[in-house]
């Protein structure tokens, strides 16, 4: 089932799998490089059909000049950030108690409650872009951030509560047992007992979800438009101007509005993995 | 006695200026107006905030608000708009583009407005503004379409721009015995081949002829369409234009120009921006209006024109009016359409124009060799889906000249079921 290790294969197979990784690396890898490779290209080069080529001059300060001090990349950067972090902690913070309660307590209905939460996940979320546009604009949270943050809250949480009562329960229940025999109230338990113990779980879950909601772009067209409120990845179709389509920019655009979530990988990469194979194994 | 004489003429004078200054304005202006626009690119997008502020700043008594939306968004948000708590300006697209909103009665019929003498510098877009013999709008822009060419190619081959169909054709053979195509061209989004047979049917048949056939009067099956895709034909069978063009977008096509692999792009003059970006100079490039075909008909032009609108349930219909005597004014068209702001062709024949070739000879051609008349381009002209349906046709047809009749039966069954 699994596959031999490298070190047990033939000579031959060892070297040709040398030599095909960094091949299909640069092929995986191909449309990125294009876009990194335009975003230092000058706006002449698309004119001329240069477009795998060398840069005919090298004009990244220019473009990056200009996707920060002459468009409203700045503020759109800022939007994503103010949608991102708030939803982070929002919906963190909710799934923490949701998973608490479902985790420790033993009620009626617990587990259906549980199944509610994980079959949300399973709504196929295009299907609801109707009925949360309708519901934003009746609301008069239309166009702005805190639309896009509520919703993306009420989304994310369903997941995360998943992720967080799998975690509770894993945790040893006699220290909670224990501490309820020293007196000591519930909210307390929960502050002072689960929460230290659930670090892990939440840095993996806030690095994941900062990712999941940096990169939206389909709530971000479809709840906001305009600087005001769309957050970075909608923004960038600003580069498109009425007749022309401006790739340079656009490229050197997404190049900025990818590096904070890449960031975010390589600085958190052992809570990221730890995110995705927690509970995996036990 | 003497000053009290000065005292009462000036203020004579003064009642006099007021007078028919208040006659001019019918009464000062007060209460709100409400402006929705789609200019939401950068460079439009202040040009209508700087309209609205300006024209704040004339009438103090009147809240102007300005609500600006995405320029696409617009397109499926305007029907919303003008039926509910509709604003009193808006913005939108000339000729057939207007139809549903006029046959809706959301439209409000501004006929007076065009039966004022100062309107009649805008006479070359007045019947793109006019739908059952009643004007509905007032354009602010406009941009010429035609052929733009390498000079020096044309030089170095000893060719001249060409005035009737015959020239075109020996200039085209001309290149491409020398191994360069004639025309580049990006179909893949379809729109620009309805540009080329904008220009062969208008040339073809005349002006009247190509927008009965966009109101769906003319079947598509008439000798007279078919002589239109006989000429294209022509082109098509030299090979005039660059292989596999149904690939590329029009920006991707440019290449071919800006190498020399192809001499000139039917194009609209926001191409010209491209080619000088991708290297080309003013001494390399030129431009020609499209050649004649037929001499019995005189030219009809594309030039695709944006245009303010009033509500027919507008609140402050003085001040929309107002307002469109405004944009319409030969001053505010030349600095609206200045380099600095739309870079584009004022309406007002009257206002004048930026220090650039194309821009002059575009508005030359415009305001004094267009007298077929002004077309809007194809997928304006022609109803939305008939011009979907249309321009799919045409770019096949490029592609595969010899399925013509089934292309032609298409775009007939097309009309029947759109047109009833």
């Amino acid at each position: 089932m699994f596959p031999t290790p490298l070190a047990k294969t033939s000579r031959q197979w060892q070297i040709s799998y040398q030599v095909l990784l960094p091949i299909m690396l640069i092929v995986w890898l191909l449309p990125l490089i294009a876009v990194a490779n335009f975003s230092i290209k000058p706006e002449a080069d698309f004119v001329n059909g240069n477009y795998w080529g060398i840069p005919s001059s090298f004009s990244a300060f220019e473009n990056y000049g200009k996707v920060f001090f002459e468009s409203n990349m700045p503020r759109y950067l800022w939007n994503s950030l103010f949608i991102t972090i708030p939803t982070v902690i929002g919906a963190v913070a909710l799934s923490c108690m949701a998973g608490f309660a479902l985790g420790v307590y033993k009620f009626k209905g617990n587990l259906l409650i549980f199944f509610i939460f994980i079959a949300g996940n399973f709504v196929p979320f295009q299907i609801l872009m109707v009925p949360v546009r309708d519901l934003t604009v009746n609301l008069n949270l239309y166009d702005t951030k805190t639309g896009l943050v509520l919703f993306h809250i009420a989304f994310q949480t369903g997941f995360c509560t998943l992720f967080m009562r799998n975690f509770i329960r894993a945790l040893p229940f006699p220290l909670i047992e224990a501490a309820r025999v020293e007196g000591i109230a519930e909210w307390k338990i929960f502050l002072y007992v689960v929460l230290p113990l659930m670090k892990p779980a939440l840095a993996a879950l806030a690095v994941l979800i900062f990712t999941f909601i940096w990169n939206d772009y389909f709530w971000a067209v479809v709840l906001t438009q305009g600087p005001d409120a769309q957050p970075v990845t909608a923004g960038i179709t600003e580069f498109n101007s009425q007749f022309r389509a401006a790739y340079h920019l656009m490229s050197a655009g997404s190049i900025v509005a990818a590096l904070p979530p890449v960031a975010m990988f390589f600085l958190m990469q052992k809570h990221f993995i730890a995110g995705l194979t927690l509970g995996a194994v036990k | 006695m003497h000053s009290i004489l000065k005292t009462s003429l000036a203020a004579l004078v003064a009642a006099g200026v007021t007078a028919s200054s208040a006659a001019a304005d019918g009464h000062a202006l007060s209460g709100e107006l409400n402006i929705i626009s789609d200019m939401s690119n950068p460079a439009p997008r202040a040009v209508m905030e700087g309209l609205a502020e300006d024209f704040g700043a004339l009438h103090p008594g009147l809240e102007v608000n300005l609500t600006i939306v995405d320029r696409e968004a617009w397109k499926t948000q305007i029907r919303n708009a003008l039926g509910a708590n509709p604003p009193d300006v808006v913005n939108w697209y000339a000729a057939n583009r207007m139809r549903p909103y006029v046959d809706a009665g959301l439209f409000a019929d501004i006929s007076d407005l065009w039966a004022e003498p100062e309107f009649e510098a805008l006479a070359s877009t007045k019947g793109a503004m006019t739908l059952d013999g009643a004007q509905w709008g007032v354009p602010y822009t406009y941009y010429q379409w035609g052929v733009y060419y390498r000079k020096d190619i044309f030089d170095q081959y000893g060719l001249s721009e060409p005035s009737n169909w015959e020239e075109e054709l020996a200039n085209c053979q001309t290149l491409l015995d020398n191994g360069v195509k004639c025309y580049t061209i990006g179909t893949k989004f379809l729109w620009t081949a309805g540009g080329w047979f904008d220009y062969i049917n208008s040339r073809t048949n005349g002006y009247d002829f190509h927008i009965a056939l966009a109101r769906g009067e003319v079947e598509w099956t008439d000798d007279r369409v078919r002589q239109t895709f006989a000429n294209w034909r022509q082109l098509i069978d030299m090979g005039a234009f660059i292989d596999d063009h149904q690939t590329y977008s029009w920006q991707e096509a440019l290449p071919f120009m800006v190498n020399g692999e192809a001499a000139s792009y039917l194009m609209g003059n926001f191409a010209v921006a491209a080619m000088r970006d991708g290297g080309l100079t003013d001494d390399q490039l030129d431009f020609y209006q499209f050649p004649v075909i037929n001499p019995d008909v005189d030219f009809a032009e594309d030039a695709p024109t944006d245009t303010f609108h009033i509500p027919s349930g507008a609140q402050n219909m003085d001040a929309a009016k107002e307002f469109l005597r405004f944009v319409t004014s030969a001053e505010v068209q030349t600095e609206i359409n200045s380099g600095a702001g739309l870079g584009q062709l004022p309406v007002n024949a009257n206002a004048s124009i930026d220090d650039d070739k194309f821009l002059a000879q575009g508005f030359d051609m415009l305001s004094n060799n267009a007298g077929g008349g002004i077309m809007q381009f194809f997928d304006r002209d022609f109803e939305a889906e008939m011009a979907s349906v249309g321009m799919e046709g045409l770019q096949e047809f490029m592609v595969f000249p010899d399925n013509l009749d089934d292309i032609l039966e298409r775009l007939e069954e097309t009309r029947q079921r759109i047109y009833q």
